[in-house]
This record gives structure tokens, C-alpha cells and sequence, in this order.
């Protein structure tokens, strides 16, 4: 599902980029840093539409770096449980099939497939029902980080 | 690489996903992301719960090196399991996909101009995000979507499950109520207003 969110964050710019045109390169550099990325609570960060506030700098002591606060909007895309999604079937196996919606991929097991639906394998791998169609329910999710400590 | 639409016909009600922390429940680090042992509570691949409805009942003692059940029979999720929950931040709006296809076109023709620059670098995301955005849009104005759904915020159904109706564009309030369960607590309030605003949407819906 989508929304439409109002976040904050702080950014830390490097006194080089201060002058005239410091409030642009701010907003560059929150554009870079955020959209594109990934997390529990909010899900994807699709995209930014806007800067709503930006406080008051503070020099950070011994890197001469300026924390900004950034109140920002953007759009997200988090599933919920109990939202039915319809996605797009990218792989089927016998363990089950993968899907997408949008950014997030989706992992059907073959366990939670109902009995009707036969996995026939073959040039082009699927389950198949006497009418040939599904959609799901979510019932749960989980996020995991790429990075690994 | 297959691509099938998935058409809302029959329901499976349990599935899991690579996505977001829904449950504090810690996720192993050694699992492959894709089958998360927290989300499914018994742990591992496999899962011990029955299907749910629509399914000929077949349950499962705990499937491949879950934890699992081992009595045969697992209570089915009832519909109350089944409800959507929303658990959003008190400043944000929930967007139908008509409205995120709006919203994400507008900022698709200011990138375009600003994907010229070799320095910026559109991100993978946005571009899955607003094709899944377009493709799962049936409508052509989201304006005309949101005043069809108006009635039903009278009848006690909540922002999420609007939402829910307009992506998924229900053709009979059979399908809604099999899709959305949890409006059958108010069956006797809402059903009238929801064969109303199915008829509004079917009006307003885009030709493909």
C-alpha cells in the first residue's frame, strides 16, 4: 500500500557546499541519501515530494560538519498484514513460487499453496488450478538488512 | 523470468514475504530472508498452519525444520486474524494506486529531465513502484475514485479498507467481503453502500 508520510531527518553537510545555493544542495543530498532505500518501520522510501521545514545548523565539534534537521514528505510502499496484494508471479519452483509487488519481493512456500493447485513442472514451471488464477492474503512479513555484522 | 497477473479468484490466506518488520520477533541470521522463522511463529520453511478458507483442510506437523505442531489438525485464521492492520504514524495519508499513479507521474517527468545528468542516478525502486502503481490503476481520475468512495467512510469502514477496495476493484460484494472479511462484522450496514460504490466504480473504470 502506499502513503504519503511526512518525515525527519538529520543531514550532515560539509562546509564546502555552504553558500548561496546551500538549501539546493541539501535537498540533493537528502534525495540522494533517502530515496531508493529500505526500512521496517516506513518500508520503501519511493520518492521525495517535497521538504516541508529545515532548522537551524549545528556545527558538530571537531568535524566543523552542520547538522540540519530536514522535515521532508515523500511516498512509501509498505505491505500490512491482512492487505491483499496482487503481484507478479517471477519465478515458480517446486518450494513455491516468487512474486513481486512494486519494490518488495514476495516468497509463496509450497506449503501455504491449498491442495488444488498442482505444481506442473516443465518448459514453463507453475501451479495450476482448474481455473488457472490466485491472489494472497498477507499474513506476515519480515525485513533483513543486506548488511550482516 | 514469468510474469503472470495474479487475478483475485481463489484466496490463499497465508503467505510470507522478504519485506519489513512486522513482529519484533528476531529474524535468524542464518535464514535466507525468504522464509522468516519470526513472522510464521513456529519457525522454519515450513509452516503449521492449515489453510484457510477455500482449502480442503490439510494441516501440517511442521513442515521443513520448523518447530511445527505436532497435533494434525491446525486451527484455520478466522476472519478476525485476517484483518488488516494498519499501523501507520498519525501524519500520513494512505494513497489509493490511482492517486500514487498521479502523484509518481508528475515526479517521473521531472526526472526525466533531471536523468540527463549522469551524476543522478534514478533509483530501481521508484521505477518498480510506479509501474506496479500504473498497472494496478483501473481508473482514470483518482478524484472521481475518491468521491465514489466517499459513502462508505459513513458506514463505519476505515481508510485502509477504502484503499483496499479501490486497488483491488471487487466486481461483486461476495468478492468484497471474501477479500476484506473484516467488514462482515457490519454486513448489515455497509452492504448497501458498498453495491452502490461498486456500481459508482465500475462507471468510472478505465477501459484496458
Amino acid at each position: 500500500m502506499f502513503f504519503h508520510i511526512v518525515l525527519e531527518r538529520n543531514m550532515q553537510l560539509h562546509p564546502r557546499h555552504f553558500g548561496p545555493h546551500l538549501r539546493d544542495k541539501l535537498v540533493s543530498k537528502l534525495i540522494k541519501d533517502v530515496e531508493g532505500t529500505c526500512s521496517g518501520r516506513h518500508g520503501f522510501v519511493v520518492a521525495i515530494t517535497g521538504v516541508e521545514d529545515i532548522g537551524k545548523g549545528l556545527i558538530r565539534e571537531g568535524t566543523g560538519y552542520v547538522t540540519f534537521p530536514v522535515k521532508y514528505q515523500c511516498v512509501v510502499f509498505r505491505p500490512f498484514k491482512g492487505e491483499i496484494l496482487e503481484a507478479f508471479v517471477t519465478m515458480v519452483n517446486k518450494m513455491g513460487f516468487f512474486a513481486e509487488a512494486g519494490p518488495v519481493q514476495i516468497f509463496v512456500s509450497n506449503h501455504l499453496i491449498p491442495d488444488d493447485m498442482e505444481f506442473q513442472s516443465g518448459d514453463v514451471p507453475n501451479y495450476t488450478t482448474s481455473d488457472g488464477s490466485v491472489c494472497f492474503c498477507l499474513i506476515s512479513s519480515s525485513y533483513e538488512s543486506l548488511h550482516h555484522v | 523470468m514469468y510474469g503472470w497477473t495474479l487475478k483475485p479468484v481463489a484466496l490463499i490466506q497465508h503467505c510470507l514475504f522478504v519485506g519489513f518488520v512486522e513482529e519484533p520477533t528476531p529474524v535468524h541470521s542464518k535464514s535466507n530472508g525468504k522464509a522468516s522463522s519470526g513472522s510464521l511463529k513456529t519457525g522454519g520453511k515450513g509452516s503449521s498452519f492449515s489453510k484457510g478458507e477455500g482449502s480442503k483442510g490439510k494441516a501440517y506437523s511442521g513442515g521443513k525444520g520448523g518447530k511445527g505442531s505436532s497435533s494434525a489438525v491446525v486451527p484455520t485464521k478466522s476472519d478476525a486474524d485476517l484483518k488488516l492492520d494498519l499501523d501507520i504514524p498519525p501524519n500520513s495519508r494512505i494513497l489509493m494506486n490511482c492517486e500514487a499513479t498521479e502523484l509518481l507521474q508528475e515526479i517521473h517527468e521531472h526526472m526525466a529531465i533531471l536523468s540527463e545528468d549522469p551524476k543522478i542516478k534514478i533509483p530501481e525502486s521508484f521505477d518498480k513502484a510506479f509501474k506496479y502503481a500504473k498497472d494496478g490503476n483501473h481508473f482514470t481520475a483518482a478524484s472521481s475514485v475518491k468521491q465514489a468512495l466517499e459513502p462508505l467512510k459513513k458506514c463505519g469502514v476505515n481508510d485502509g479498507e477504502i484503499c483496499m477496495i479501490a486497488n483491488i476493484v471487487p466486481e461483486t460484494i461476495e468478492e468484497v467481503y471474501a477479500l476484506v472479511p473484516s467488514l462482515k462484522a457490519n454486513r448489515s450496514l455497509n452492504e448497501g453502500p458498498i453495491t452502490e460504490v461498486l456500481a459508482a466504480l465500475d462507471n468510472i473504470k478505465a477501459a484496458k
